[in-house]
């Protein structure tokens, strides 16, 4: 019986054309080639979100279990060059030795007050400046390995409901850069795989039926439960 | 023996990847809305707006919160035929309106009810597949496990996230067998995964240190 995994024999080269058994060839390498690569980022992504899923799980806890430190800072005059709510942040970061993504939780009320967080896989920094005083005071928590791989899943630098937070630091734009890559990898591979299967006729009924129920499972969710209700 | 575990593996490898395909299609599909903060609008956005009075409050609504006043409410939203997940009720006091939201994946319903007047305006708007695929890929999600999956399809939509995620596992751990038994591809296969783990284990170390 022939397999997805299995390379062609010479008989079934003789019987398709070369750029067809080419093509076959390079699709299944495709496959496991783009498997192996991603293996670690789609194992991560498929365990937190299984994480994710079940917040009521005890174990991966990580906020009550997160080690906090307290700290003030004396700043140096932001210069006038500095500008921006963005620029300012910038600054006071690069004063307290601080990189990260930042996050706008709170609206600026007054010009010398200044609030922002900075978030990294693993460690939240909750700045508060105060202009006026050249003083800054900085709340750390370091998380667990659970709260590191919760992180990592949803690591973006933007979100759908937010307008307001931009991605601002490099590794947060090289990471999900690399988010869109698996994503793009996993549509290669099950396109790949679905090439395969088709190419070989003794499951090809058997698949389509597997394949037909759970598009159908799947397709109730997306656009059937709309219909339903 | 070793070629019939081959064979059961490789058939196994083969049809739960290809029933699992369509999820994990949704799943990939959704990462380029969620991490681009974007959504294509291929249909226009509509939303439809119908007034309901005498709403049935239930007597002791403001004594209850969380799960347990979800509960109590979802008779009155299925009677108004409004059916789907509900998210966290709010009490605006000052406004005396109640504030229920409901979503089914591709339509958001607002139930806003005036506590005064038993009045409740019910806002529908359908949102269309790719916010569809969206509010799936973050079901039922870390926020408010007290209140999450109070609707059937959204606990099933659990179990299948669930189910993707130890398909996954397997059919990524059977890969590996199946690769591993060609002899003449472990080679490449290897430097590939090892600039895999590279890549990977490179970034994470930058993002946490």
């Amino acid at each position: 019986m022939p397999s997805s995994t299995e390379p062609i024999g010479r008989d079934k080269s003789l019987k398709v054309p070369r750029f067809r058994a080419g093509f076959e060839s390079w699709n299944r390498k495709l496959h496991f080639y783009a498997g192996l690569f991603l293996l670690f980022f789609m194992w991560l992504f498929a365990l937190s979100g299984l994480v994710l899923n079940h917040p009521s799980w005890s174990f991966t806890e990580f906020w009550s279990n997160r080690k906090q430190t307290n700290y003030e800072h004396t700043l140096t005059a932001l210069g006038p060059d500095v500008k921006g709510d963005l620029g300012q942040a910038h600054e006071i970061m690069s004063q307290l030795g601080i990189e990260g993504e930042i996050l706008w939780t709170t609206t600026r009320t007054e010009a010398n007050y200044f609030d922002f967080q900075v978030r990294r896989p693993g460690r939240f920094f909750f700045i508060k400046a105060d202009l006026a005083r050249k003083r800054v005071t900085v709340q750390q928590s370091d998380v667990n390995l659970w709260g590191v791989i919760r992180a990592l899943h949803t690591f973006t630098g933007v979100q759908l409901d937010d307008p307001r937070n931009n991605r601002d630091w490099a590794l947060t734009s090289l990471w999900a850069y690399s988010m869109d890559a698996v994503a793009a990898g996993l549509i290669v591979m099950i396109l790949s795989s679905w090439y395969m299967w088709f190419e070989l006729p003794q499951k090809r009924l058997p698949g389509a039926v597997v394949l037909g129920l759970g598009s159908l499972m799947c397709g109730l969710f997306c656009v059937g439960l709309r219909w339903l209700y | 023996m070793r070629g019939r575990v081959y064979k059961l593996i490789r058939d196994l490898h083969l049809y739960l990847g290809l029933f699992i395909s369509p999820f994990v299609l949704v799943f990939a599909i959704s990462v380029f809305f969620l991490v681009h903060s974007w959504l294509p609008r291929i249909f226009s956005e509509t939303s439809t707006k119908r007034v309901i009075s005498a709403w049935p409050l239930p007597g002791d609504w403001q004594t209850l919160s969380g799960r347990p006043l979800i509960d109590a409410l979802k008779p009155a939203l299925e009677k108004a035929g409004v059916r789907g997940e509900v998210g966290f009720v709010r009490h605006i006091v000052k406004e005396e309106k109640l504030i229920i939201p409901v979503t089914i994946p591709g339509r958001e319903t607002t139930v806003t009810i005036s506590i005064a007047t038993r009045e409740a305006t019910i806002m529908t708007r359908e949102t269309g597949l790719a916010e569809a695929l969206v509010t799936l890929h973050k079901s039922p999600g870390q926020h408010g496990p007290g209140i999450r999956m109070n609707w059937f399809y959204m606990k099933a939509w659990r179990w299948m996230a669930d189910a993707t995620v130890y398909l996954i596992l397997f059919i990524s751990v059977s890969g590996i067998y199946l690769w591993y038994v060609l002899r003449a591809e472990r080679w490449v296969g290897l430097i590939l995964l090892f600039a895999g783990a590279l890549s990977f284990f490179g970034m994470v170390y930058a993002l946490i240190h």
